[in-house]
């Protein structure tokens, strides 16, 4: 398990630099076109192909992957956020709180999540600019998904209300909000860090769900999501087999985040 | 209310019941009087509502599930009747708690410092030197090191006897007139037992610090308390004198409760041991 969870770490952090180096790596950019050479087979030139309006497929998938691999932690820091604030603060809380605030999260929990995705982002306006269009994407994934989460935090601080150490400090006459903030967040802090590394790949799922619907990130900006969506017309799959690349570089930075996050789920749990 | 024995101004004058939900009382008729300064001690087996009635003089009952009933008289203020703000400005300042388990009533994610540190701020506005000042005495003042290494600890980088003497030196931070133990001892080893008792008597005598100290321990009990009250089934049985009522003591309860102490049974070594220094005699070789 050792010797997996290292070679998932060699991987992503591969995976992570040469998405880093993308400009280095792939000078011409993910959004120059070569006319003469579209939907053209691996070369020397364009190590993956190029796409159906020629733009090299390499480079797509290096920037691809930085903004997917950069939306996923922030959406995921945010859903964490909201988490520590609807569950957290309502299992400390205790009470009616609770009961409202793990209502709600149950309501989130029993709704189809994909179709809630694709619903939210549809009622959005679908000609926006790229960087908005991610910045909705993160806003979207960060906002829905915070549900799982927050019923382990509310778990986790009611079960830190009625410890000792909060009896002893209210004894000492410290206010709820200060209490709330120096003694139970801190002890909060293994379940937040291990839902925020279990959202990550998560969203990275979502955001390709969203990408290959069209609802994700906006063209010219290449995400994973937007890259599968080349797989929609596939006639065989061993005739191109080039295209799905962007494919098998999901999985395996899934995978090594699973493998990676074993540690965390248990701290969970 | 004072006795006709005791010259010292009461502290502290309760007389309240108290229940959860609709079960039967939990505490019915409490009537305990604590003087400034006194060591009092308070005995009862599990469940019999020391600890509820700890939370009650301290305000820390759940009032959404125990309702509590009758007076808690304390420096001319009822308590119970005390909003939480009011409750919130007393405790830490004037009524303090030491609980049974000094692991777990620490926050293991915080440095002593910032433990020590935010019980001091809960009712102190000055500065940091001040702080730490303070901080330092109420560690000297419990027999602790007051070096940055020791303050930098975390409660599980600690031996359990001194935990506990980091929850006393956080209770008596600003001086309060009264310290609530509630079974502040048992969970300890007996040596490490009886220095925290030394110390109790001890800040009692420096500071005049009432305590209430709470135990099933009767040996504890009769080892700094002025007075002891013994709890049965949510009623104060029997109350006065510690010598009194551990010597003559009045009620079924109490009798049973001195009938079960445990005694150090002479070993057939110590017993065989006179036998054989008289037989030696006999026989001329000692």
């Amino acid at each position: 398990m050792k010797a997996g969870r290292t070679l998932a770490c060699v991987v992503l952090l591969i995976v992570v630099g040469a998405s880093l180096a993308a400009g280095w790596l792939a000078p011409a950019g993910y959004a120059k076109q070569y006319r003469e050479a579209a939907d053209a087979p691996p070369s020397a030139q364009h190590w993956l192909g190029t796409d159906e309006i020629g733009r090299d497929r390499f480079a797509r998938v290096l920037y691809g992957t930085r903004i997917s691999l950069l939306l996923a932690p922030a959406a995921a820091l945010l859903s964490t956020f909201l988490a520590v604030l609807v569950g957290g603060l309502a299992g400390y809380l205790g009470g009616v709180w609770a009961r409202v605030a793990m209502a709600v999260t149950d309501l989130f929990l029993s709704l189809p999540w994909l179709f809630l995705l694709i619903t939210v982002r549809a009622l959005m306006p679908l000609n926006v600019s790229p960087l908005v269009s991610v910045l909705v994407t993160f806003l979207i994934l960060g906002a829905l998904g915070w549900t799982s989460a927050a019923r382990v935090l509310c778990a986790t601080a009611a079960t830190l209300r009625s410890s000792d150490f909060v009896c002893q400090a209210r004894a000492s006459g410290i206010r709820g909000g200060r209490l709330f903030w120096i003694h139970v967040l801190p002890n909060l802090k293994p379940v937040l860090y291990a839902q925020f590394w279990i959202s990550i790949p998560v969203f990275i799922l979502s955001e390709a769900n969203l990408g290959i619907l069209g609802l994700g990130v906006a063209e010219p900006l290449p995400s994973w999501g937007s890259l599968l969506r080349e797989l929609e017309g596939l006639v065989s799959v061993g005739e191109e087999p080039w295209k799905f690349v962007p494919l098998i570089l999901l999985v395996v930075v899934v995978t090594s985040f699973q493998f990676l996050l074993s540690k965390q789920e248990e701290v969970a749990a | 209310m004072t006795t006709g024995a005791h010259t010292r101004p009461t502290l502290l004058s309760a007389h309240f019941s108290v229940r959860y939900g609709k079960r039967a009382p939990t505490l019915r008729n409490v009537k305990l009087e604590i003087l400034q300064g006194e060591v009092v001690g308070l005995v009862g087996q599990s469940g019999s509502g020391k600890s509820t009635l700890a939370m009650t003089i301290l305000g820390l009952l759940d009032r959404k599930r125990a309702h509590a009933e009758g007076t808690v008289q304390f420096e001319d203020r009822d308590l119970l009747q005390l909003g939480e703000r009011e409750l919130r400005s007393l405790r830490g300042r004037k009524l303090a708690l030491v609980l049974q388990s000094p692991l777990s009533s620490l926050n293991p994610a915080l440095r002593i410092r910032t433990q020590l540190r935010e019980a001091w701020r809960a009712h102190a506005a000055g500065s940091s030197a001040d702080c730490e000042q303070a901080i330092r005495a109420a560690l000297e003042g419990v027999s602790l090191p007051s070096s940055d290494e020791f303050l930098r600890k975390y409660p599980s980088q600690m031996s359990v006897g001194q935990a506990q003497r980091v929850l006393i030196a956080m209770a008596i931070l600003h001086r309060p007139a009264l310290l609530i133990a509630d079974e502040a001892t048992s969970a300890l080893d007996v040596i490490t037992q009886a220095e925290i008792l030394a110390l109790f008597r001890e800040l009692n005598r420096q500071t005049g610090m009432a305590i209430l100290y709470i135990s099933h321990d009767l040996a504890s009990v009769a080892e700094i308390c002025d007075r002891v009250a013994i709890l049965h089934e949510g009623q104060i049985v029997e109350c006065g004198p510690t010598e009194e009522i551990l010597s003559c003591p009045q009620h079924e309860y109490t009798q049973r409760l001195m009938a079960a102490m445990p005694r150090i049974p002479r070993t057939n070594a110590a017993q065989s041991r006179p036998a054989a220094a008289s037989a030696a005699k006999a026989t001329g070789s000692g």
